[in-house]
């Protein structure tokens, strides 16, 4: 027995799975991987492992660029990572200098790596006339200090579709096409709907990634007049915990406390299945709700707090890493999986993004009709990305934990300065990132 | 044994090289950089620009009111579920340890939730915890409602979701500290249970007089595991609560995770992690102190 007591004594805990998994990233990474590095032509991309259909094409789209290349001796060497831990794995290579030559990272987290030199400006490679055909969200979700980081081929969009039969019901007007309700218009629709037996609106608050709640409803606090971080995305003490804030998502949570909106959803389409009245949220449901809802389905920008609706956009997007040896090289890959007719038409295709340039949408004819023409409307001009600050994962986090308290029932001012509190610790932490690159 | 044999001494050291190198590159080797790392301002995307900062991690840590909080729910977790676990796993062996096919049946119905994955019974329990909404609740609430009693926002109310996790993980872990109870039980002498009948002592003066004592190793055994176990809670409330509501059921783990790939301090994280090494080994050599094992 004293033996198998020793034994579990120092069994390695989860902490040290950690480190050992990151010390295995760090030791064999650089010395195993490496391999396909040598051959001087081929490219090496890591990508997030999306759905079944969104890696097919995205494997098609690669299998198309190295025939298009094999004249030239250049090939892309494609590796997938499961999402939920993609964002590690591209941690720990950056740890272990063992970054592939292009990767893609999702649209908030350009700022974190531009800050720790992992990326390459892409200015020199997309001139303004390349640009110009790229819808103005990507392009600001990419860019940081006026230099261009990172390219996608889609974006993305939420709005508040609505069930018109369930509306005529209750005797509930939508806003005209392409404007918001404002707040007071938006509850009293809902106070209208709940007399009525019909439950108003479902807002997700079962989703399990904080991702949600910061992309979702980030809109409240900016149509308020509020922002989450200071511009520069160092300053958080007074910004997150602003009086303008603490209005907006106290309004927001009238929704709960009314019992307009559900806190612990059980069902995960409820708007899809007929029992809400109103969904709050992204442009991928938008399939489904058109199959199942046909002529009764609308969409209207997200309701607005202060004068104007904003919405959110911002997707996952494509990067060189500033260890490529071959940059020359990288770019094509970025180039062909941006362009048109290689990239972004087949990926969006695939996955049922809003596709991230204009030239697109001339391709995909649902976009003249509900709810796809709002999805363009609102990121022509009314999406905004979100914060781009090296300290984004630590605010998505704590704010989604501040939105989810506040939902159930938490004081909101005293929410959001103890986030802000935390936050602002964990920046003040930071030490600046020296400017010489690796 | 005959130690000083060379012929021995030379060929033991073979055998054990497979485990000491195993050993050396997968627990002593990160600990070490670990520790070096926590005394610098690492950044996980570029370690290697990293400078020394001597103990200022370690002060910043024992100042952060998260990590204080983390620490604290952490410690409170282990106070709830090491007593209850340990008195319900050995209530639970006394009463399935029967030869007979139902109770071995029994046995393993009790097992089941240690085999099932965590997350499955996170989510599963999420569910029988769900507050009441319109006509709408868990099951949990539908039974202490039959019960009289009034429902609860389990794991939404700052002052319950950390005891509604403990008593879900209990549930959850149960089933191993039976089974090595039940081991153990093998071990305690018929003759002596049949002399302490003889002599009049009943069934609850047969367990403390007699089972409790010849099962010391045991006892202490479990209690030290249990006490490990709970220490390294994480799964439940991260995928159950996020650590919320506030932050009451944010847990050591949970910090250092969050340390390192989310704030991506690494420095930070590795001090955690120290931290977290020298709580659990302190804690486990004190009760191994306090409760002086009888070597067989």
């Amino acid at each position: 027995m004293p033996g198998i007591i020793k034994i579990l004594t120092f069994q390695p805990s989860r902490t040290f799975s950690i480190f050992v998994v990151m010390f295995l990233g760090v030791t064999l990474g650089s010395g195993c991987s490496r391999t396909p590095a040598n051959d001087l032509s081929v490219i090496r991309v890591w990508c997030h492992q999306g759905q079944e259909a969104e890696n097919r094409a995205m494997k098609a789209i690669a299998a198309a660029f190295n025939a298009a290349h094999a004249g030239r001796g250049v090939r892309v060497d494609l590796t997938f990572f499961p999402d939920f831990q993609y964002t590690e794995k591209i941690a720990i290579a950056a740890a272990a200098n063992d970054l592939p030559d292009a990767f893609d990272l999702d649209g908030p987290l350009v700022a974190r790596y531009v800050n720790a030199n992992l990326l390459l400006p892409l200015n020199a490679w997309f001139s303004a006339a390349d640009r110009e055909d790229f819808l103005p969200t990507i392009l600001e979700q990419g860019t940081i200090d006026g230099q261009l980081y990172a390219l996608g081929g889609f974006e993305s969009a939420v709005v508040l579709y609505y069930d018109r039969d369930l509306f005529q019901q209750a005797g509930v007007e939508p806003p005209l096409p392409g404007s918001a309700w404002t707040w007071t218009e938006f509850l009293a629709a809902c106070a209208r709907l709940k007399q009525h037996g019909i439950e108003p609106v479902a807002l997700h608050m079962d989703e399990s990634a904080d991702e949600w709640y910061t992309y979702a409803f980030s809109p409240v606090i900016w149509s308020g007049g509020g922002e989450l971080i200071s511009p520069d995305g160092t300053t958080i003490g007074g910004v997150l915990a602003s009086s303008q804030n603490v209005q907006s998502l106290t309004a927001w949570q009238q929704l709960f406390s009314l019992g307009y909106a559900a806190t612990d959803p059980v069902d995960p389409d409820p708007f899809g299945n007929g029992k809400v009245a109103m969904d709050w949220t992204g442009h991928w449901m938008a399939p489904s709700h058109v199959q199942r809802k046909g002529d009764r389905l609308g969409a209207m920008p997200l309701p607005r707090v202060g004068t104007e609706s904003v919405a959110p956009c911002g997707s996952w997007c494509w990067g060189l890493s500033r260890e490529s040896r071959h940059p020359e090289l990288a770019i094509l890959w970025l180039k062909w999986v941006t362009d048109l007719h290689h990239g972004v038409t087949p990926i969006v295709r695939a996955n049922g993004a809003v596709p991230a340039r204009r030239s697109a949408f001339a391709l995909f004819p649902q976009y003249q009709e509900t709810p796809y023409n709002v999805f363009r409307q609102q990121l022509e001009e009314t999406a905004r990305p979100r914060p781009r600050t090296p300290f984004y994962a630590t605010v998505t986090q704590r704010f989604a934990a501040a939105l989810r308290d506040i939902a159930r029932g938490a004081p909101v001012e005293a929410r959001l300065q103890s986030a802000e509190r935390e936050i602002q610790r964990v920046i003040e932490r930071r030490i600046p990132n020296p400017e010489t690159p690796r | 044994m005959r130690a000083g044999r060379k012929s021995a001494v030379a060929p033991a050291w073979w055998f054990l090289l497979p485990a000491l190198a195993l050993l050396g590159v997968f627990v002593v080797w990160p600990v070490l950089r670990a520790a070096q790392w926590s005394f610098t301002n690492a950044d996980l995307l570029s370690p290697e620009d990293s400078r020394w900062i001597g103990a200022a991690n370690y002060s910043d840590l024992l100042s952060d009111p998260r990590f204080r909080r983390a620490f604290a729910n952490t410690a409170l977790f282990a106070m709830m579920v090491v007593p209850l676990q340990t008195l319900l796993a050995f209530v639970l062996a006394l009463w399935v340890n029967r030869p007979e096919p139902a109770w071995r049946w029994l046995r393993g119905v009790f097992f089941v939730p240690v085999i099932v994955s965590m997350p499955v019974l996170a989510v599963l329990w999420t569910m029988l915890y769900q507050p009441v909404q319109g006509d709408d609740t868990g099951l949990v609430n539908a039974a202490i409602r039959w019960l009289g009693i009034p429902p609860q926002a389990w794991l939404r109310d700052p002052s319950l979701a950390l005891p509604a996790i403990a008593f879900m993980s209990v549930w959850q872990g149960v089933g191993l500290q039976m089974m090595i109870f039940v081991a153990g039980l093998q071990g305690v002498s018929r003759e002596l249970l049949e002399a302490a009948r003889i002599d009049g002592a009943n069934a609850f003066q047969r367990v403390i007089h007699v089972v409790v004592p010849a099962m010391r190793n045991t006892i202490i055994f479990v209690v030290t595991v249990t006490t490990i176990l709970a220490f390294r809670i994480f799964v439940q409330p991260y995928l159950m609560t996020r650590g919320g509501p506030g932050n009451s059921t944010l847990s050591l783990v949970q910090s250092v995770y969050e340390n390192t790939f989310i704030s991506q301090d690494l420095g930070r994280a590795c001090a955690t992690s120290i931290i977290f090494l020298l709580l659990v080994g302190g804690l486990t050599m004190l009760q191994r102190r306090w409760t002086q094992e009888e070597r067989g």
